[in-house]
């Protein structure tokens, strides 16, 4: 046989073979072909619930490619908008006060439909049904710390914030709802020095050994409970309420509609007690967040198999 | 009085099978350029090296200076020893000036003495007195040696020890700095201990020679005596002892005249100027080139005054050769014998 | 362009904080050079004169080398707590093998003939040391603590990753709002900061360099 013929048979098989591997792929599933990116930002929380999500729309039949520890929420919302990721959970006050740049609102309900709405005209992005627990920042002490300087609330604290060294995360600078906007609220809270350790378990490690006096937290943060931690009260209700939610790109949305069954099926089960127990025993107990995200779908009876 | 005694010097290294040096003794004289010549791991270097105890021997003495070399600190012995190395190892981030202060400084010298010193010893070694401030990058390997030399001159120590200096020297400069080391030896009179492999070297230098083999000596006396009478077939072997021209260059035309000990052959000149003449310093090698250029059978000698002192033929030199022969008794059994007995060799010099 | 007038404005709104953070940078750098040469140069020298001891030095701290900084910088933590401290740890880990193996090998590499000259003509071993040996290794010594200087001041910025403070502070930050703007005003002065003394400690150990024509 001559070369000639043997090529020709040669590359009309192969075009054979890729044409039907194009076809295959196109029909997959209940979904379109392209694996839904889901995302989540840099604390352990996040972690938990993006995990969740994942494991949510694999059991509707999705094909899921996961990128945890993004980063902060502006990297989350960079990413998201560029489409590097397709959906991620995000808190709706932060969606209000540091993405939007809005002012804070009492009413949660409210506060969903503002940055609902905001988000669909400005971002082409969404939001799906809220989780009811809230996870606000917070500024904890020791018991020690707050009997020594005599501090109940923010009020004390904003006053006696010159004789002490914070600790939080690196953009707790600098966000409306980080120190500034507390200045403005409370006035004071120029601190003595303001340490930048992470949304890790490094912060907390940081105050255990007295390298920090006070410490910024996560009112969900399950170390609060394990080191004995004094969270103050927010007298002047500055910290407004964080529910967290989906965000989601509102084309993959219109692609894969049943993304907001799988995921909205989920969000009434996150309570308060729910979350703090998932939190401790990834930061407490140590165990890997997606065997217990896993674990707490499996008992919820949410996966099918 | 003897500067350097040796007694029965050993040194053996650890992990080695025989010694490096083995139960060597002699003794050298004040004044004296003695070299030690040998191939190379016969030991001349480490009996070197032992002398300024930069090995320490494993048995034996060494009397510097009448002086117990081990009752001296090992530091001490040396700020009064010169020490010349074939590399020469001048230090690098010293100038020129530094680096032959060095033992002065050490010895606490003042420094408008040291200063003075400087300059006489760069006139000595033929170097510009600007070169004090130089580096010794800049200069050639033997002006680099020159240096050494005068830095080892510094402190004007009585001993001096030189292994190799020449070695690493291009052919050409090698041979003036020989030339210059002998005039400056004529001039200072130091007692030198030279170590070198090159036989001509030797030959050149030395007012006596410790000829080495495989640690031990096999004869020490002056060149013209180790060429006329070998001690053994590796020594004639090694000094060309065979070589009549080598004999010739040994000895001077004034001590030619001497030992011929009649001065008849005053050439006749037709009142014309004779082609050439014979300064009674050269040796009978450069004297015979200089007959066979002229063509004559003789030519007469004549010292730097224009005095004649005398004439030299042909004839002569032969009849010298023969004599030099029937004296050193060549055609002695060779000996088999290597070590060197108890009683020094002291032979009448030439 | 416009991102550096940014910056330069972010700097001038915030200058205590910058000129804090590059004080603390400054310090931490400074420290752990200053440990790397107090302990390294004497143990380089000491182990220039013990073979056997130096190659199992030299390769224990070459293998060194390799653990990336921030690794060690968290394995610290669990025993020198946050902040300053295992920020040093870190970054003096760091600077010590390029000052050791360079002082070792500086001194290792004077010309033997050198030494040799040096003990026969009768100098005492620490008179070889000081006047000889010391002076020809220096310009080594000084390309190692250049070295260590320059990989020093940039690692300094991890410091930000454990409250350790520095000018990383501003990188993390800039990182965690996704704000180049400020992410520069940690950056730059770091590089201008590596630059000036790899300029300046190249210079130094240019001058001092004799043996090299």
């Amino acid at each position: 046989m001559s070369s000639k013929t043997m090529s020709g048979r040669f590359g009309r098989l192969l075009a054979l073979g890729m044409l039907l591997a194009l076809v295959l792929s196109a029909c997959g599933g209940s979904a379109s072909s392209a694996p839904i990116k889901v995302g989540s930002k840099d604390f352990s929380e996040e972690f938990i619930v993006g995990e969740m999500y994942a494991l949510m729309l694999e059991n509707e039949g999705f094909k899921v490619e996961r990128k945890h520890n993004l980063g902060g929420t502006p990297v989350a919302q960079a990413a998201i908008i560029k489409g590097d990721i397709d959906l991620y959970p995000e808190y709706t006050s932060t969606g209000l006060l540091t993405v939007l740049k809005k002012a804070p609102i009492a009413d949660p309900a409210q506060i969903l439909a503002t940055v609902k709405s905001e988000y669909e005209k400005q971002f082409k992005l969404t939001w799906l049904t809220p989780s009811p627990f809230n996870d606000t920042n917070g500024l904890a002490v020791t018991q020690a710390t707050a009997d020594k300087y005599g501090i109940k609330t923010y009020s004390d604290l904003a006053a006696k914030a010159a004789e002490l060294r914070f600790g939080g995360p690196a953009e707790f600078a600098e966000r409306e709802d980080g120190i500034k906007g507390l200045a403005k609220t409370y006035g004071g809270f120029v601190p003595k020095e303001l340490k930048q350790l992470g949304t890790g378990p490094l912060r907390y490690d940081a105050l255990k050994n007295g390298d920090i006096d006070v410490v910024v937290v996560f009112t969900t943060d399950a170390r609060i409970a394990s080191d004995k931690l004094v969270v103050l009260q927010d007298d002047k209700t500055f910290y407004p309420i964080y529910n967290i939610a989906p965000v989601v790109r509102q084309d993959t949305l219109q692609s894969n509609p049943k993304i907001a069954d799988a995921l909205n099926k989920l969000a009434p089960l996150l309570t308060d007690d729910v979350i703090a127990g998932l939190n401790a025993q990834v930061d407490i107990e140590g165990k890997e967040f997606a065997v217990v995200a896993k674990a707490f779908l499996d008992s919820a009876g949410l996966l099918k198999k | 009085m003897s500067a350097i005694v040796v007694e029965n010097l050993t040194q053996q290294f650890p992990n080695e099978l025989r010694p490096a040096v083995d139960q060597v003794s002699f003794e050298v004289e004040d004044g004296a350029f003695v070299v030690l010549l040998g191939p190379s791991g016969c030991g001349k270097t480490t009996l070197l090296k032992m002398i300024n105890r930069l090995y320490e021997p494993t048995s034996g003495r060494i009397l510097v200076g009448g002086v117990d070399a081990r009752s001296l600190k090992d530091t001490d012995l040396r700020r009064r020893i010169g020490y010349a190395i074939q590399q020469t190892g001048l230090f690098p981030h010293m100038r020129i000036e530094r680096n032959i202060a060095v033992v002065p400084r050490l010895l606490g010298w003042e420094q408008p003495r040291i200063n003075a010193r400087i300059d006489e010893l760069l006139d000595l070694v033929g170097l510009p007195r600007a070169y004090r401030m130089r580096y010794p990058r800049q200069l050639s390997g033997g002006e680099q040696q020159r240096v050494g030399l005068a830095r080892a001159l510094a402190a004007d120590p009585a001993i001096m020890l030189m292994d190799e200096p020449f070695g690493a020297i291009d052919a050409i400069t090698r041979t003036r700095l020989q030339d210059e080391l002998a005039g400056i030896q004529r001039k200072l009179r130091k007692t030198i201990m030279f170590v070198t492999h090159d036989v001509e070297e030797a030959l050149r230098l030395a007012d006596k020679i410790i000829i080495m083999r495989a640690g031990t000596i096999v004869q020490y006396d002056t060149p013209l005596n180790i060429i006329t009478r070998p001690r053994d077939k590796f020594v004639r072997d090694l000094t060309g002892a065979d070589d009549m021209l080598r004999r010739l260059s040994l000895i001077s035309v004034r001590d030619a005249l001497a030992m011929r000990g009649h001065n008849n052959g005053l050439a006749a000149t037709n009142g014309a100027a004779p082609p050439a003449t014979l300064s009674p310093d050269e040796n009978l090698r450069d004297a015979l080139s200089q007959l066979l250029r002229a063509g004559t059978k003789s030519l007469p000698v004549v010292d730097p005054s224009g005095k004649q002192l005398g004439a030299l033929s042909f004839e002569d030199l032969r009849a010298l050769l023969a004599n030099t022969e029937a004296v050193a008794g060549y055609s002695d059994p060779i000996r088999t014998e290597h070590r060197v007995p108890a009683e020094r060799t002291e032979n009448q010099p030439a | 362009m416009k991102l550096l007038v940014e910056s330069y404005q972010y700097f001038l709104e915030n200058q205590a904080r910058f000129w804090q953070a590059l004080g603390q940078h400054l310090t931490l750098s400074m420290t752990a050079l200053a440990i790397s040469m107090l302990v390294g140069v004497p143990l380089g020298i000491w182990i220039s004169r013990r073979a056997r001891i130096a190659e199992l030095v030299i390769n224990g701290f070459g293998a060194l080398r390799l653990v990336p900084s921030l690794a060690i910088l968290f394995l610290a933590l669990p025993y020198l707590g946050t902040g300053f401290r295992p920020a040093l740890f870190a970054l003096t880990v760091l600077a010590f093998p390029p000052v050791l193996i360079n002082t070792y090998a500086g001194i290792h590499n004077v010309d033997r003939a050198v030494v040799e000259a040096a003990r026969g003509m009768g100098m005492e071993p620490n008179q070889v040391l000081r006047q000889i040996e010391l002076p020809i290794a220096f310009p080594a010594m000084i390309a190692g603590i250049r070295t260590a200087a320059v990989e020093v001041i940039a690692s300094a910025t991890l410091a930000a990753f454990i409250g350790g403070g520095g000018l990383g502070d501003f990188i993390t930050r800039g990182f965690a709002l996704y704000e180049p703007r400020i992410m520069l005003v940690g950056a730059l002065p770091v590089a201008l900061l590596a630059l000036v003394s790899e300029a300046a400690l190249a210079s130094l150990q240019r001058r001092f360099d004799v043996v090299s024509a």
